[in-house]
């Protein structure tokens, strides 16, 4: 059970622990996917910055712009114009993210001498009348300052100037080059207008549909926001800015960093919890001072959902373990337990009732040692035990039993005649006791030896058993002394005779080790219940008996009479 | 500052004389304040008792006790009135409405209007139900005499009036205050678009509007991206009214600014913006939009600038108290404004948001300097259209076309 729980919780662990530090990792690769994608679009927007650059450049050192510009009224300005126009037309129709290019002259209070608007799908030329005069705006004083090949790029802005056709009213970048004479007197510019929506749909053509597209100015103003309606909100009165949308980026408003990655999961309340990098690009050549943020943000729920599935995978993994681990410990309780328990039933029905159960002796581990230990204890107890039995069968018998001829010794016979005694009481029938010393014995022992004497009366003894049914009792009281009892006898008569048998069987002659002994016996013969009622007044009338059969001259057998 | 001179580019037709004056306010981040005077709920500190129930009771007799003292001192302020304020951020800070409380017994509660039309949403909601007393423009006051939402004050309830500057006290003097000899909104801050110069490239400060269409400062005049403003000027200079433009005049005040365009650097739109290009571009003259807090402004980045009101006149907001006619007692609203009068309290607006108040005489201003409050023009919308046409650049014969 334990093993089950450690098991759980471990694979549970495990897989909490990776879950985690997979979730960390994926965020962590999605944030610098995202910076990684930020880093290239924002070199892929200063690359495409440099390309209008060049173009700009490109026309603003054409020979017919400066001819324009040098005698607007001449007689061959109408046709310089018309062929610059033409090369206007051109570039836009290449570009599809330019919504205007004019030649502006730096006199006539910044007047237009070229241009070509983009008008929905129509490249038209603005004719004389309805040119404009600029010299006021921003990007042409500022241009007029720069050198020869310079070039100024504008703040992102909507253009509110009448009349710009399809850039009215859009979000527009101004990209100029100066048109410089030999003498270094500035004569007028070219400028570019950039739509930044499709300059921006062309960079970001080959991000992920799921990431969004932030541009702010160096102050942090939203130019570009997924939602338009948070984008050029100083236009409407009501800034919109990133550093209140996300907040770690005024860290690179302030300069203090140049990218920043973070993860809004915390820090905003909303429900759009998403990872966002931003980039600072310092743009144009001269004035370092501007700069565009760019970010793209990425919500979390598609990383967290890569996580959740993760996660998922890894609880089916620590399901599987904890069920493994369920296994394996029904296994090792199998294996372990319940050799054990079965030791622990072997050992109590041992101690109970001393047999001896199976026990695992087939293991080679540690439990397979312990059965063998206790197998080999038991059979050592075993064998202690049926020694320690036998001994006592032993002792038992010898303190019953007369040593020397085998024949059960007084304290049995007692017991033996109390018994019968009793049963005679009870079915009332009749029984005998007899006692018999040997004639003559004292004299063979004290010559021939005790030995001698001994295998006498062994050999009396034989042949007094041999004289009685085998239900009867033959004892020996001690010395020449011996009893027998005959229960169960139908009357004296029975007794006399079987004294009778015995006194001519002791009176044949013994072979004692080839010597040829004679004795005889005197019985006295007791019969209940004519003779006594209990062992003692049977004793005493057999014992009073016998005295007689010795006074009568020995070797006879005398009944007790009353 | 940064917030100055938000709302202004918008073109719309709302374009009106005060877009920009809302936002030369600083701002602060109040959006709704409510001052409750109500006594923080009592909570009963847990008893340390050993025996759980025991605790118990009396934590329930302890709280019973609270709510008792919490109902008793909310009772009277719940009984008192409520003066219902919609005013400018700014305006009614939270400290100045609670010592109004004080001292009148009643609870306050100030609502924060950011622009002109949220201040027409609100008060227009409910037949100016929703509040008692606001603060306005003078311009925008006549949509809401016309409309009936405002009436006619009690000067007597409001003797602060008396301590106002004599141009403040003479109140048929300011156009769109009074009508039909009933006033209709107190004089409460103002703020004037005057000149501000470098005094290195002037011997002598300007006097005239004329300066910035002075060729001898061409390429180095900074006039304001504004409709409104800038035919009002045109029409002065021109010697016509400055809101009411003549139908034969306007080409007139269109050629002028289109001479405008051609002598300026540029137009701004945000006072740091004017900050930085005084700087890069060694500007002369700029015609202050945001007034004093923009003289201050440039001065503070260590340009060595004056300010001047010219001899024209000087255009000026003006905001005003005024009584909503769904007040539901007009004299504690009247009470309101006068206390909005006191010399500590006005003094706090100038000192917290560097706004002129009408009580104490700005240091730097002249009794004499003509100041033109500003009022409803002509046609706004007429204004916008060609205004956006002249500084797109449009040359003045196509812009003169009939």
């Amino acid at each position: 059970m334990l093993l089950a729980v450690f098991g759980i919780l471990a694979s549970g662990l495990t897989g909490y622990y990776s879950y985690s530090s997979s979730r960390a990792m994926l965020l962590a690769a999605a944030e610098r996917d995202l910076l990684t994608a930020t880093r290239v679009l924002s070199r892929n927007m200063l690359v495409s910055l440099g390309a209008i650059g060049k173009d700009a450049k490109l026309l603003a050192v054409l020979p017919r712009t400066t001819k324009i510009l040098m005698g607007p009224n001449s007689a061959t300005a109408e046709d310089d114009t018309k062929v610059v126009a033409t090369v206007f037309k051109a570039m836009l129709s290449t570009h599809p993210e330019y919504f205007q290019i004019r030649l502006i002259s730096a006199d006539m209070h910044g007047l237009e001498l070229v241009r070509v608007d983009r008008d929905e799908n129509v490249l038209t030329r603005v004719l004389a009348g309805d040119l404009q005069e600029k010299a006021h705006y921003p990007y042409v004083f500022e241009s007029l300052r720069l050198k020869r090949g310079e070039i100024h790029l504008s703040k992102i802005a909507i253009n509110h100037e009448v009349g710009a056709h399809s850039g009215l009213n859009k979000p527009t970048l101004r990209i100029a080059s100066p048109v410089i004479a030999d003498d270094g007197k500035p004569l007028g510019l070219i400028v570019i207008n950039i739509d930044l929506d499709s300059l921006f749909a062309l960079l970001k053509a080959d991000l992920p549909a799921v990431y969004k597209l932030y541009l702010t100015n160096e102050l942090g103003d939203f130019l570009i926001h997924p939602d338009p309606r948070e984008a050029f909100g100083f236009e409407r009165g009501r800034r919109t800015l990133v550093q209140d949308a996300f907040e770690p980026v005024s860290a690179v408003i302030e300069g203090k960093h140049e990218t920043i990655v973070m993860n809004i999961d915390a820090a905003r309340k909303q429900q759009n919890r998403l990872i966002a990098a931003f980039v600072r690009l310092p743009l144009g050549d001269t004035a370092a001072k501007r700069s565009v943020i760019i970010g793209l943000s990425q919500p979390l729920e598609n990383i967290v959902l890569e996580a959740t599935r993760l996660g998922r995978y890894i609880l089916h993994v620590v399901l599987v373990f904890s069920g493994l681990a369920l296994i394996l410990a029904a296994m090792v309780s199998r294996a372990v337990t319940r050799p054990l328990n079965e030791m622990v039933k072997a050992i109590k029905n041992f101690s109970k009732e001393k047999v001896i159960s199976k026990l695992p002796l087939g293991r080679n581990d540690e439990i397979g040692l312990l059965a063998h230990s206790f197998h080999d204890m038991q059979m050592e107890i075993m064998t202690h035990l049926s020694e320690l039995k036998e001994s006592r069968l032993i002792l038992e018998h010898t303190a019953k039993h007369d040593p020397l001829t085998g024949l059960p010794n007084r304290t049995l016979f007692y017991d033996r005649l109390q018994q019968a005694i009793i049963q005679a009481k009870r079915d009332k029938t009749s029984l005998a006791l007899m006692l018999i010393d040997l004639d003559e014995f004292k004299p063979i022992n004290d010559t021939l030896g005790h030995h001698i004497g001994d295998l006498l009366l062994k050999e009396a003894a034989n042949r007094m058993c041999d004289c009685v049914r085998e239900s009867d009792t033959v004892a020996r009281l001690g010395g020449d002394e011996f009893v027998v009892l005959l229960p169960l006898i139908d009357g004296q008569r029975d007794a006399m005779m079987v004294a009778e048998k015995i006194r001519l069987a002791i009176k044949q002659s013994f072979n004692i080790e080839n010597q040829y002994l004679i004795t005889s016996a005197s019985i006295g013969i007791a019969v209940y219940p004519e003779h006594g009622c209990d062992e003692t007044q049977l004793s005493v009338s057999a014992d009073n008996a016998m005295y007689l059969a010795k006074r009568g001259g020995r070797n006879r057998v005398h009944l007790c009479q009353n | 500052m940064a917030g100055m001179g938000r709302q202004f580019l918008s073109g719309q037709a709302h374009d009106f004389l005060f877009i920009n004056h809302a936002l030369a306010r600083t701002p602060r981040n109040v959006l709704f304040e409510s001052l409750n005077a109500s006594a923080p709920l009592e909570t009963a500190p847990y008893p340390d008792h050993r025996l759980f129930a025991h605790a118990i009771r009396h934590f329930i007799h302890r709280l019973i006790t609270a709510l008792i003292v919490f109902i008793i001192l909310c009772a009277p302020v719940h009984a008192v009135e409520t003066l219902r304020v919609l005013a400018w951020p700014g305006y009614a800070d939270g400290d100045l409405a609670k010592e109004f409380e004080k001292r009148h017994n009643v609870h306050v509660e100030v609502s924060i209007v950011g622009s002109d039309e949220a201040l027409q949403r609100k008060i227009g909601a409910n037949q100016g139900g929703d509040f008692d007393v606001f603060a306005v423009n003078t311009a925008e006051l006549q949509h809401y005499i016309d409309d009936n939402l405002v009436v006619p004050l009690q000067l007597s309830n409001i003797p602060n009036t008396l301590n106002q500057l004599p141009r403040f006290r003479n109140l048929h003097g300011i156009p769109g205050i009074t009508r039909q000899n009933k006033v209709f909104a107190i004089p409460y801050t103002y703020s004037e678009m005057g000149l501000i110069y470098d005094r290195k490239q002037f011997d002598a400060a300007p006097t005239s509007l004329a300066v910035m269409w002075d060729a001898r400062y061409q390429g180095r005049v900074l006039a304001f991206d504004t409709s409104s403003h800038n035919f009002s000027i045109a029409s002065l200079l021109l010697g016509g009214s400055p809101f009411h433009i003549d139908e034969k005049e306007f080409g007139k005040a269109v050629e002028k600014l289109i001479a405008l365009r051609r002598n300026v650097l540029t137009f701004y739109t945000l006072p740091e913006e004017s900050v930085e290009l005084f700087r890069e571009h060694s500007v002369a003259v700029l015609f202050a939009n945001y007034g004093r807090q923009q003289f201050k402004q440039l001065r503070d980045a260590g340009a060595d600038v004056g300010y001047v009101i010219p001899s024209e006149g000087a255009l000026a907001w003006l905001d005003c108290w005024a009584v909503s006619r769904g007040a539901k007692n007009q004299r504690l609203a009247e009470n309101w404004i006068n206390y909005m009068l006191d010399t500590s309290v006005s003094r706090e607006l100038t000192l917290r948001q560097g706004l002129s108040n009408t009580i104490e005489p700005d240091p730097l201003a002249n009794n004499a300097d003509k100041i033109i409050w500003l009022e409803p023009v002509e046609d706004s919308k007429r204004r916008t259209v060609l205004w956006s046409r002249i500084i797109s650049g449009d040359l003045p014969e196509k812009l003169l076309l009939p």
